[in-house]
Order: structure tokens, then sequence, then C-alpha cells
């Protein structure tokens, strides 16, 4: 995969680029099933985050917005022309980590996850996002570090639910799950730019956090 | 419409070991059942009614009613834990089933409408399914045969098998083997942890195929005139093919893109530790006749096929010696790797022996 191309994807979906870039990315994603399949999620991410509804903030950020903006500027009123849709951009990772988010956001337990004190997204600036591929792929595997340690702690508190042999089966194979994300990140610390394996480490975060979401519904419904 | 709310308020509460019913359902009715523990299995026959035959043994009790369109059966206990029951329903063939179980074997025969089943400890089988198939387990293999529609079949601890499936697949387990074959899809995403991932099937113009393992071989057939991309990725694994791979791009050692004619459709293997083999669909067909002859002699169903190992005592004292330390040296390590292995099979069979065996004392002991 093609780091230059994979980063563009998301100008790509929004309509961004011009002619030749376009031309050149869609001569690449010809050629290349990673970034054609990253493409494919991302346009699956971006459909499924139009459809979540806004929510209002706890409070009133605006004040704090409009004191940080340099005097003389007038937020909230753009010359004509310059009113830009809202957009969306991923690197891979960011990307994968939106997926797993996803896949908490859509089950009950995105409330375990997503409750005060756990799972926080920290939000970075931008240098840090231009650190690279590692730097934002551990920052945001901290934040599915977090969801899964959450999600692992509702599990324990309701394995009294689950029958014994439920409960073994089931750590059997988030050890079979753990045994796999352990070498994927030794593999990892080995060949830090393989975007294979960056995706099959945070593939396999995302089973283990579908996994443990599966098992406490069951729980939650048992 | 009355007469068939009449006939389908049923109760069916089982002063008897066995509840049989029959009753008239409205055109485009649905089927909702939910069974604690037992066998849930669906038939589909030409008529317009439904048959609900429960063994319920001494306390249990089916609860049959029609809420909006969907005919809902209920299992449970009129006293104590919940009671072990064996559902055999039969239904118009193309009726929708939602069948739901925690320690339920689910099994559908030739329906032909959509079919969600869920159960935690328990095998799935269903030849049949149109429309949204939605198959999960926990803690028993799945299986689907003749089927058709969007599929999407999880399991955890268990092998999952599709054959002769028609349309958007997606099939997801953790710790057991995917054998897909006979199938015809433009979209599939198929994956496991500890386990091969086989698949014999389409490649279609524009399609997208994913398969994926951490610990297990990936092998797909790509017939002669596929137009498909290729995108091959092990960490410690080999790419193998039967025919001649013309590489487009790599991407380090460990990614390969391969353009086969026109590279129309994209497939992604994906093997951390396995090997990933491309062959002929003829090839993978002749694997698994292969495979289910040597299962199909193995008369002693220990997954090991039965060829003669008989040998004659003509050995000298030095080689039963070194036999004999071979064996003590390893049999530890093997009985290790063994009884995980088997220790599930042999649960399954005991459970159901021990569960036909409490259900007879439970019925005769009163």
């Amino acid at each position: 995969m093609n780091d230059l191309w994979t980063n563009r994807l998301s100008e790509y979906l929004d309509g961004e680029l011009d002619s030749a870039e376009r031309a050149a990315l869609e001569a690449h994603l010809a050629t290349c099933g990673a970034c054609y399949a990253t493409l494919s999620e991302l346009r699956g991410v971006v459909a499924y985050a139009k459809t979540l509804v806004d929510s209002e903030p706890a409070t009133d950020l605006w004040p704090d917005i409009r004191a940080r903006l340099t005097p003389g500027q007038r937020p909230g009123v753009s010359p004509p022309g310059t009113v830009r849709s809202r957009r969306f951009s991923f690197t891979v990772p960011q990307l994968l980590a939106a997926s797993i988010a996803l896949v908490l956001l859509s089950s009950g337990g995105a409330y375990m996850a997503l409750r005060p004190g756990t799972s926080k997204v920290t939000p970075q600036p931008a240098a840090v996002r231009q650190q690279g591929i590692m730097t934002v792929a551990n920052v945001d595997r901290g934040t599915t570090d977090a969801a899964i340690a959450d999600l692992q702690a509702t599990l324990t508190q309701n394995e009294s639910r689950l029958d014994t042999t439920t409960v073994r089966i089931v750590r059997q194979n988030l050890a079979i799950i753990d045994r796999a994300i352990v070498e994927a990140r030794i593999a990892l610390q080995k060949d830090p730019g393989n975007a294979y394996l960056n995706l099959h480490l945070a593939d396999t975060m995302r089973r283990k956090v579908e996994l443990l979401r599966r098992v406490n519904d069951i729980a939650a419904q048992s | 419409m009355v007469a068939t709310l009449a006939a389908a308020m049923l109760v069916a509460v089982a002063s008897q070991r066995q509840t049989d019913t029959t009753f008239a359902v409205p055109a485009g009715a649905s089927l909702s059942v939910n069974n604690f523990g037992g066998g849930i299995t669906v038939h589909a026959w030409s008529e317009n009614r439904v048959k609900v035959h429960g063994d319920v043994g001494r306390r249990g009790r089916v609860e049959v009613s029609l809420v909006g369109n969907t005919v809902v059966v209920k299992t449970g206990s009129r006293e104590g834990a919940p009671s072990v029951i064996d559902l055999d329903i039969t239904v118009p063939r193309s009726m929708g089933l939602t069948l739901g179980g925690t320690y339920a074997d689910v099994t559908v025969e030739g329906v032909q409408g959509p079919i969600s089943a869920e159960t935690v400890n328990g095998e799935i089988n269903v030849r049949g399914g149109k429309g949204i198939i939605t198959l999960h387990s926990i803690q028993g293999s799945v299986t689907l045969a003749d089927a058709s529609g969007r599929i999407e079949v999880n399991s955890v601890n268990e092998a999952i098998e599709l054959s002769n499936v028609t349309g958007e697949i997606k099939v997801e387990t953790t710790n057991g083997e995917v054998t897909l074959t006979g199938i015809q899809s433009s979209s599939v995403d198929a994956g496991t942890i500890n386990g091969d991932v086989v698949y014999e099937g389409t490649v279609t113009d524009g399609g997208s195929y994913s398969f994926g393992s951490h610990n297990g071989d990936i092998t797909v057939s790509i017939p002669e005139r596929a137009n498909v991309t290729v995108t091959v990725a092990t960490a410690n694994g080999d790419i193998d093919a039967s025919f001649p791979l013309p590489m487009t791009s790599t991407a380090g050692r460990h990614r390969k893109t391969f353009k086969i004619g026109t590279g129309s459709a994209r497939m992604e293997l994906e093997s951390f530790q396995g090997d990933i083999e491309l062959r002929r669909p003829q090839e993978i067909r002749e694997r698994i006749d292969e495979h289910k002859r040597d299962h199909h002699n193995d008369n002693d169903n220990d997954h090991d096929s039965d060829r003669d190992t008989s040998f004659s005592s003509h050995f000298d004292a030095g080689t039963w010696d070194y036999a004999a330390r071979y064996a003590k040296a390893y049999a530890p390590k093997y009985a290790k790797a063994y009884a995980p292995l088997y220790a599930r099979t042999y649960a399954r069979t005991y459970a159901r022996t021990y569960k036909r065996a409490y259900r007879d004392t439970d019925t005769t002991s009163h």
C-alpha cells in the first residue's frame, strides 16, 4: 500500500483532487487492491458517519472558540464561495479506529466504552497527525486498548450471568486473539512501516472488540 | 382471519410429554422461536399452515401465539430450572424465520425465506434460505447450504462451512476453519484467527473478495478466465500458485499484487502465519472430495483417516527400545495437543447422551 495515495483517499472521495491527481489516483487504484479496499471502507465510514444524528454539546463551546480566533476575523460569516462542506479526512489507522468506534457505537457496549472517564479520544494537533503512520496508529490503538479494557471489565462483572462453559470458551478465544495481537505487535516493532501488519493488527483488535461486545450483549440478555 | 387467530392463539401447556398443534397462518406470516435448551428443527412444506411439535418432558411447556403477523413459539418450564425441549416445526416454504436459543442446536431444512438464527452453545445447520440470512453461534459449528441472498455467518469457537450459496457473503470465526465451496458471489469477506480458509467459487468482474487468517492457510480458486487483481500478504508464510502469476507490484517482502486478465475484480488474501495458495477450482474440489473420503473412512471418529498402520513384529530390541523412548517423550506433548482438539467433540457427544438420559430419568421418575 502506498501511504501517499492512502492519505489522499478522503480528498478523492470529497472531489477535492484536480483532474491530473484524480487520474493518477484512479490509475493507482486499478493496481492496488489495498487502496481500493481502503477506499471502500472509507466510503462506508463516511456514509455511516453521515447517518449519525448530531448531538448538542453539553456546554456552549462558542465563547471559547471565539476567544481563540484571531482578532479581526469575524467567525460565522464567510465570504461568498468560501463555505466548505463538512468533510472527513482519515489516515488508515484513524480509519480503522473509526471503524472500531462505529462497532462500539452500534451497540449497547458503546455506553460502557464511552462513559465518562474512560476511552477518551484526545484531540491531536496537526503536527502530531503529520508524524507518520506509526505515531497516529499508536495513539489510536491506545484508545482502542482503553475501549477493550472497559469492555473486558464489563465482561468480568457480567461473567456470573453466563454459564461456566461459555465463560471458558470466551476466555480461550480472547486468549487466541490476544496471542495474535501480541504476534502482530512484535512483527510490527521489527517492521514499523509495514502497511499489512498495521492493518492486520487493527483488524485483530477490532475482532476482539466485537467478541467482547457480543458476549456482553449475551450476558445482558441472560 | 378470526379463525386463524383463534387457531393460533394456542397455549400448549404440556400435561403430557409431547405437544402437537397445527394451525393456519396468514399469508406473509413469519415465525419467531425462542428455546432456551434442546433443539429447534424447522422443515418446510407447501401448505399454508404451521405445525409445532415439542418433546417437553414432565416440566416443560410450549407456548404458541400470533403477535401481529408473527407466529411466536416460546418454551419454558413450569417449575425450577429451564427445561430441555426439542421443537420440530413445519412451516410454509417462504416463511421468514427468527430462531434463538442458548443451549440449542438449530436445524432448518428447505425453507426459502429470510432466516435469522442465534445460539450460544449449539450447532446451526441450515439448508435453504433466501434474502437476509444471519447465523450466529458462539460454541458450535455453522453450516449453510443451497441459500441465496445477503449472508452473514459467525461462530467463535467452531468451523463455518458454506456450500452452494449465492449472494453477498460475510463470514467470521475466531477458532475454526472457514470452508466456502460452490459459491456464486461478487462480494465475499471471510476470516478467522485460528484456522484455514478455503474458497471455491466464482470471481466476478468488478467483484470484491477478502480472505484472512492469522494462524491458518488461505486457499482460493481462481477460474481460468478470471479478471482479478490479487493482493497477497503474509508475514511468515509462503505464496504458491498452480499457474503463472503476473506480478504487477510489490510493497516490501510481505505484500505482492498480481494482475490476472483485466484485473477487474479485487481479491485480498492475508495470512500472518500461514501459506497462501491459488489453485484452479477443480484442484480444490478434488482436494475437498479427498478430505471428505478420508473423513468418511474415519470409522473410529478420531478425525484421522484409518489407514493400514499394522506392522509386523520383526523389529529388533533396539528398535522397540527406541519406539518406547520416543512414545514416552512425545506422549505428553501429543496428549496436550489432542486434548483441546477432541475435548469439544467428545463433550458435545456426551452432553447429548446425558441430556437424553437426564430427560428420560426426569420423565420416568415421577
